[in-house]
């Protein structure tokens, strides 16, 4: 269970999983992110961390009596329309089959708002892509067809922010530059939950969450969280931890 | 990559939709002058009247919306299988609302009423979706897609020929067995024009689901994050396309290509919006069967079915070896 959000009684979470479980991927997991915090997910492969983002994002169903809260409502109880207002889930792979412009993929973030358009023109620049706007989809390389599906997240303007390894395709100034765009996220109020697998990043997060075998294996500030027990137990190799640093060995 | 813009598009395929099918009402057995094929409408001189009214007039009108129900089917079935190369006629569909409509004239049912062949058509061709479903799961590969389309249509194929050769006498089975599996619009009556005119209501069924069609067309998943009610889009699509091509294989047989080749030049041609591409996609589909209907006219009665795979096939490998690359 990790730590509730800053400051005072009324702090706000953004998002509860309650005894979540789906066959052979996620046992019984409960978990609680509170408004406005970032915070990454790690785990070996297979640990689940992709089938917890698609839970998280309401497009799986977990097995009775699990439940999602989006800002402690239910997420079953919310209708598809406002589920796109309110919650943006980028997926792992970025794969177009047809060849719309980036400019309408991005533009696909807002239909939910009536495809207002607003904010986009907004999300090309911040995500790198202004210059490539008009370039069709698929005939853009993996890194930025991901940047293409993260401006789109942007560009929902949604307060709960579900990217699955958001990093891994990304050079390192655009891994940089998306790291700071979600910590932008956070400081407006909006909360950022995504998978990664290069744990160097995690001293910049608010949260760590390891994942294991489909569990819960422990959750809350990375320096706490992130122990060389830890990564030996869970990834099998030898770390050493420095402040602000974990070396494997 | 868009190089025509969408409004200038829509009148360009509607200009030529009007231009083939004057031509289509002028060209005939029977040599008419424009004047009198005009007398002929305005019902002023009764030899013309009878020629445009009781022949070329249910020709083209069938024409027209076979090739519009083909062309939308096409396309919603690419964005549904999120696969450029899906198709009713691919897919074994067109098959299946043969086979259906071949069952029901076996049985002696299509002298019931006039919904008889249609509906069995449907049943038919919605047996065929959920084959294609079941055998290859939505945004699967294209060889598995294609694979299963091979299977159905040599099996629906040869149910089709089998009900024929069981139920009808022998010197009119060739050409039975023709007409189904490769369609055309000889001898249309206002009977098929009625029968077809459902497509009317579900094309326009279809105007309103372009924008959801873009999200879906990329990724299921993605559509739903984005607010998109995938379930019922999915199946009001799935529902539409084949009754779309269900009922322009009743009136017409199995007419090949039309759903591959228009959804492909219009993409080229205006781009991937689906927004767009449905309108469109009716008024060009149902230019481009006119059009290949006057064109086997003009080359000495070739069927329909014979001109669409004619244009359609060489069209479809040159689409396979892009893909390739």
């Amino acid at each position: 269970m990790s730590a509730q959000g800053k400051g005072g009684g009324g702090a706000a979470l953004a998002l509860a999983l309650e005894n979540v479980s789906v066959p052979g991927r996620l046992h019984e997991l409960s978990l609680e992110v509170g408004a406005g915090k970032m915070v990454g997910l790690v785990g070996p492969n297979g640990s689940g961390k992709s089938t917890l983002l698609a839970v998280a994002a309401g497009l799986l169903p977990s097995v009775a009596p699990g439940v999602v809260r989006w800002a402690g409502e239910a997420v079953a109880g919310i209708p598809g329309l406002e589920r796109g207002r309110r919650t943006a889930w980028v997926p792992q792979e970025a794969r177009f089959e047809f060849g719309f412009s980036v400019r309408s993929v991005v533009g696909q973030g807002r239909y939910a708002h009536g495809d207002d358009g607003a904010g986009v023109a907004e999300a090309l620049e911040r995500f790198g892509l202004g210059r490539i706007a008009e370039r069709a989809v698929d005939r853009l390389s993996g890194g930025e067809r991901h940047r293409v599906l993260l401006a789109r997240a942007w560009a929902t303007g949604a307060a709960l922010q579900l990217w699955d390894e958001p990093l891994a395709a990304l050079d390192p100034r655009h891994g940089l530059e998306t790291l700071m765009l979600g910590r932008e996220l956070t400081r407006a109020g909006r909360t950022l939950v995504f998978s990664l697998h290069d744990l160097r990043v995690a001293h910049c997060l608010d949260e760590v969450v390891v994942l294991h075998e489909g569990r819960l294996r422990a959750a809350g500030a990375p320096e706490k969280v992130l122990t060389p027990e830890l990564l030996r137990e869970v990834f099998g190799v030898t770390a050493r931890v420095e402040p602000g640093l974990t070396l494997f060995l | 990559m868009k190089t025509v813009g969408n409004v200038s598009a829509l009148v360009v395929a509607g200009v030529g939709l009007v231009g083939l099918a004057a031509l289509s009402l002028a060209v005939g057995d029977a040599r008419l002058s424009f004047a009198q094929i005009w007398d002929g409408l305005l019902r002023r001189d009764e030899f013309a009247a009878t020629i445009v009214w009781s022949i070329r007039m249910p020709r083209l009108l069938v024409g027209l919306l076979v090739g519009a129900a083909l062309s939308a089917s096409g396309l919603v079935m690419q964005a549904y299988f999120r696969n450029g190369l899906a198709s009713p006629g691919l897919l074994g569909v067109s098959a299946g609302g043969a086979a259906g409509a071949v069952v029901a004239i076996g049985c002696g049912l299509a002298a019931v009423s006039l919904l008889t062949v249609p509906l069995f058509a449907v049943a038919g061709a919605l047996a065929a979706t959920g084959a294609v479903i079941l055998l290859a799961r939505r945004g699967a590969s294209t060889e598995r897609l294609l694979l299963a389309g091979v299977a159905l249509n040599a099996l629906l194929g040869a149910v089709t020929s089998y009900v024929l050769s069981a139920h009808t006498l022998t010197y009119e089975r060739n050409a039975q067995i023709l007409f189904w599996l490769i369609g055309g619009l000889e001898d249309r009556t206002w009977e098929h024009v009625w029968m077809a005119a459902p497509i009317v209501p579900a094309a326009l069924w279809l105007l309103p689901l372009g924008r959801p069609m873009d999200l879906l067309s990329l990724g299921a998943e993605e559509a739903q994050s984005l607010g998109v009610d995938v379930r019922r889009l999915r199946r009001r699509l799935l529902g539409l396309s084949t009754v779309l091509t269900a009922l322009a294989t009743a009136v017409a047989g199995t007419v090949g290509f039309v759903g591959l080749v228009v959804p492909h030049i219009l993409r080229l041609l205006v781009g991937p919006e689906h927004r767009a591409l449905v309108p469109l996609s009716l008024v060009a589909g149902a230019a481009f069967v006119v059009g290949c209907d006057l064109a086997g006219r003009a080359a000495g009665d070739l069927r329909l079915g014979i001109v669409t795979a004619l244009v359609g096939g060489p069209f479809f490998l040159w689409l396979l070896r892009r893909d390739e690359r």
